[in-house]
């Protein structure tokens, strides 16, 4: 029986001659990181990997392709974020295939080295899960650890690792990554906290932001990118000074921006050099969200999210009650 | 290199020797914060850690991430018809400062800018100010990272460009020795006790250092190929097809030096703020009348890569605009190469001329 | 400014004597330094620009369009199109604004002694041509025949309408105008200046030819100029780039490794063509 990746590298062979272009993943610059691949021949079919490393949404780069056929492989929280471009037509249904598989977690390579030394010459080797473990198997060593020392923190709290909506699923369907007993993510930590607390927090946080906007233009879903509100001047939301009252301010837009729309893919927090967790604004809203309109993101492409439409009674608001 | 004189201080007394020089200046040391490795003023409620590279070079110390230019104030000057008058108040730097456990890469960063900043004729007073109030003292390197290259960009593990003193972890502590004058004076007024007798062992560790650099070939023939491919679109358009256009290669390179300069008012008041910028942003170059140069991620790519291995050194002989340290690779959301695109340049070019260029 | 400030990036004050509205779109600005000493000892040559700030807003290019022959006051022409540009169309006689001059380089006029000069003009592109075209009315033996060709969009877009009537009545310079597009009463010509220019057939022997407009114009008139045999190294323009800190250090206005603000904006085309082409 093929595996996965066997099945994979088939359906995009077969598939590539009616496409401009597939994206998938490749080798990145050292043993726990893998990049982006734009495939345009069958040899370059040939460096694609499927391991927990695949970390990387490569959704973001469809909107940039429009006008192209273009296939694409996803993972469960992938797949949302193209669910959800189609939904707000910022990509053409038509144009992109989808290439779904079950994920069973991807690893955060900073938890991995901040546990573990790797080999003699800091290498990790291949990367799988068996028997609850994370395990990286090199020449010269091998090591594994538990879910929750390896993997991101919204692995930990996956809502589903299958694709959900493609054209071909990959191998078969299969449940989250297993974790025991998931520790605290940080939206729970800070929703333990009081509100000075909080505020310390964020203060903290945003001194080590140096405002590259990493997690703004890997977001699949922002579409002002290049129009910034952070770089406007007229409006003036947000000064250039480097204070954590300027920066918090672009995250707390962005958070708004993306409320009802962000799937939680973690990009942002994947993306951030300074490892702050800016997705637990977002998580805060989506909940928010959840809450008032009974919605979530990328699930139904044929839905519209919540704040893009006008009822004049919302099911659980329930305006005319009031008086 | 002035190395006439020596100082030793024991691993056990550093911290408490670091906390003593904060009585005249400001101690910037490399301090573990949530994970990671920043440069923050010395705090002995945190860890030093002077162990591999820390996350964002010590930058700051000269270049900070946002400086006040001139302060403006608009004040009534008369009634009929009511007229602005505008003062302008300075604010120049003046803090001595001790940047300890930068690395030779780091301190590569300063060596880039001040060919920029103080170019004879021209002199960015503040730079310059802030310049000859640090010393920089680099802590040699004993063994490479996983992405750590500058052996092959004219670097090195003790290289000493742009530091004032080299320090050297030896078997009971650390070799201080200077490499300016800046660098000696500060040792004479240190307080630590003299070092002469372990200049040999600190010389023999760092021949280990040196001879421990992975294998790879030199970059510093890169700057006429990384010319020659300038106009080859489809290159760069591949190169960048994964890149973000974010700023995160930039703000954590020792040698990116780009800035913004903004007007910041409340009311009739204000600041001409400089601030940190980098040419991967899209409005970087836009123009008042919509024109940008660099409309799409592979020009903007094209520009930084060729800065730094081709237009810097075209003006600076030959020196490369990159110090090696790898940082831009390990925080790429995309996992771009620097390194692999300036050798996908090299061969390509080689190539078109029928000869291996490696050196 | 002759001693060099200690703040490269703070400006010396200036005061606006003078507004004058050229067009619907822009505004020319006449301005003295308030210090008077520095005022007496501003020097500058043709092509150089400065960067004009109005507080509060920031700062912005031009180039100054008054001779260095005419140091009463520094002018500059100003077409709205953004933030800063906006701001200063709103300013009047008496405010203040910030100078920071001169900056980049200057036209070789030195080079040019003796020769025919042939200025293509258009739009707000005649401003930095009007500095070196008075510059050489003041030093009128030093030039040969000297020649303006300029162009708008239409007669309401005309740039220094007030010293047009005379440009074209001088004796000792051809002065010819046209629109892409007019009314009737327009006495002079209709069409684009690369075709103008082409009608008109200007000899290359002795002549440099001096050419600044929208980046489009700037593009057809060199191609026209070439074609009728004027070399790569006597056809001078100008460029404009966002700029910030005018000194060469922010790193914004490079084409290769030239800095606009340093090496430039003053270019021949010869040494444009050897530049990357990111223009």
């Amino acid at each position: 029986m093929p595996s996965r990746l066997e099945e994979l590298k088939d359906g995009i062979r077969k598939a590539l001659p009616d496409l401009d272009m597939v994206l998938a993943w490749g080798q990145g610059p050292d043993s726990l990181r893998r990049k982006p691949l734009f495939i345009v021949s069958q040899a370059d079919i040939d460096k694609i990997v499927w391991d927990p490393c695949c970390s990387p949404n490569l959704a973001g780069y469809l909107t940039g392709l429009r006008g192209k056929k273009v296939g694409i492989v996803v993972k469960g929280c992938d797949c949302r974020s193209v669910v959800e471009l189609i939904q707000e037509k910022l990509v053409d249904r038509a144009e992109v295939t989808i290439f779904g598989l079950h994920c069973e977690g991807t690893i955060d390579p900073a938890k991995v080295r901040a546990t573990l030394p790797g080999d003699a010459r800091g290498a990790f080797g291949d990367c799988r899960v068996s028997d609850g473990r994370i395990r990286f198997a090199s020449d010269t060593s091998l090591q594994n650890l538990a879910a929750s020392d390896a993997f991101y923190d919204k692995c930990l709290h996956c809502s589903d690792p299958n694709a959900g909506f493609c054209d071909y699923f990959i191998g078969e369907r299969g449940t989250p990554p297993p974790v025991s007993t998931a520790p605290p993510d940080a939206l729970e930590r800070l929703e333990a906290m009081g509100l000075e607390e909080r505020f310390r927090f964020w203060e903290q946080a945003m001194d080590r932001c140096v405002r590259c906007y990493a997690c703004r233009n890997a977001c699949p879903l922002c579409v002002c990118k290049d129009h910034c509100l952070a770089q406007s001047r007229d409006p003036h939301w947000v000064d250039q000074t480097d204070h954590p009252r300027e920066k918090l301010m672009f995250q707390v837009i962005h958070a708004l921006h993306t409320a009802g729309r962000c799937v939680e893919c973690g990009e942002c927090e994947r993306a951030c050099p300074m490892g702050l967790p800016v997705m637990a604004l977002k998580r805060a809203l989506n909940r928010q969200i959840n809450e008032l309109f009974d919605y979530r993101a990328g699930l139904d492409p044929e839905a519209i999210p919540p704040l893009f439409t006008f009822r004049e009674e919302e099911d659980r608001i329930g305006e005319k009650k009031w008086s | 290199m002035v190395m006439t004189e020596a100082r030793f201080i024991e691993k056990q007394a550093l911290p408490s020797w670091l906390a003593s020089m904060r009585k005249h200046r400001r101690v910037l040391v490399p301090q573990r914060r949530e994970g990671l490795t920043l440069f923050r003023p010395l705090d002995p409620g945190q860890d030093l850690d002077l162990d591999g590279l820390s996350s964002e070079p010590p930058k700051a110390a000269l270049l900070p991430r946002d400086e006040a230019l001139f302060a403006f104030r608009y004040r009534r000057n008369g009634d009929k018809p009511p007229r602005w008058g505008v003062e302008l108040i300075e604010t120049p730097p003046n803090e001595p400062t001790l940047v300890f456990g930068s690395r030779p890469c780091d301190a590569c960063g300063f060596a880039t800018t001040d060919r920029v900043y103080n170019a004879g004729t021209r002199r960015d007073t503040a730079y310059c100010a802030r310049r000859d109030q640090t010393v920089v003292a680099t802590l040699a390197c004993s063994r490479p990272g996983p992405t750590c290259f500058c052996h092959r960009v004219g670097g090195g593990p003790d290289n000493e460009a742009g530091s004032d003193i080299l320090v050297t972890e030896v078997a009971k502590g650390y070799l201080l020795e200077a490499v300016s004058s800046r660098g000696l004076d500060f040792m004479r007024e240190s307080g630590l006790k003299d070092g002469a007798g372990l200049t040999a062992e600190a010389a023999t560790v760092r021949r280990a250092a040196r001879a421990a650099m992975p294998d790879g070939p030199s970059l510093l023939a890169a700057p006429e190929h990384v010319r020659a491919v300038f106009e080859d679109t489809a290159f760069w358009e591949r190169t960048a097809a994964a890149c973000l256009s974010c700023g995160a290669c930039s703000y954590l390179c020792p040698t990116c030096y780009c800035f913004n300069i903004t007007d910041e008012a409340r009311g009739n008041e204000g600041l001409r703020l400089r601030s940190w910028d980098n040419c991967m942003s899209p409005q970087f170059t836009l123009e008042a009348s919509g024109h940008n140069p660099r409309p799409g991620k592979a020009h903007r790519l094209r520009n930084r890569v060729s800065h730094k291995f081709a237009f810097y050194p075209s003006l600076h002989e030959g020196a490369l605009a990159c110090a090696g340290c790898g940082r831009c690779i390990v925080f790429c959301p995309a996992s771009l190469d620097i390194r692999e695109i300036v050798s996908q340049a090299m061969i390509q070019t080689a190539n078109a001329e029928g000869e291996p260029r490696h050196d | 400014m002759t001693e060099p400030p200690k703040n490269i990036y703070l400006p010396a004050l200036a005061t606006i004597i003078e507004v004058i509205e050229e067009t619907p779109a822009i505004k020319t600005f006449r301005v003295r330094l308030n210090d008077p000493g520095q005022m007496e000892a501003f020097r500058f040559e043709p092509g150089q620009v400065g960067q004009v700030s109005v507080f509060g807003v920031g700062e912005s290019t031009f180039v100054i369009n008054s001779p260095p022959t005419r140091l009463d006051y520094l002018q500059f022409s100003v077409m709205r199109a953004g933030e800063l540009t906006s701001r200063l169309h709103k300013l009047k006689k008496g405010d203040q604004v910030g100078l920071r001059a001169p900056l980049g380089n200057a036209f070789p006029y030195q080079r040019m002694r003796g020769q025919n000069i042939l200025f293509v003009g258009g739009g707000i592109g005649m401003a930095p041509l009007r500095t070196l075209l008075l510059f050489m009315l003041d030093n009128r033996a030093d030039y040969g025949d000297i020649t303006l060709l300029y162009g708008a969009r239409g007669p309401a877009d005309m740039a220094f309408s007030q010293e047009l009537p005379e440009w074209l009545s001088r004796k000792d310079m051809t002065a010819t105008l046209t629109v892409d597009a007019a009314g009737p009463d327009w006495p002079h010509k209709v069409g684009l200046i690369p075709n103008v220019l082409r009608e008109m057939h200007p000899s290359p022997e002795n002549c440099f030819a001096v050419t600044c407009g929208p980046p489009i114009m700037i593009k057809f008139t060199i191609q026209a100029l070439l074609e009728l045999g004027f070399t790569e190294d006597r056809i001078v323009t100008t460029l404009e780039k966002r700029m910030k800190c005018g000194v060469g250090i922010c790193g914004r206005c490079n084409i290769g490794a030239h800095y606009v603000c340093q090496d430039g904006p003053v270019f021949t085309q010869a040494q444009l063509r050897e530049l990357p082409g990111e223009l």
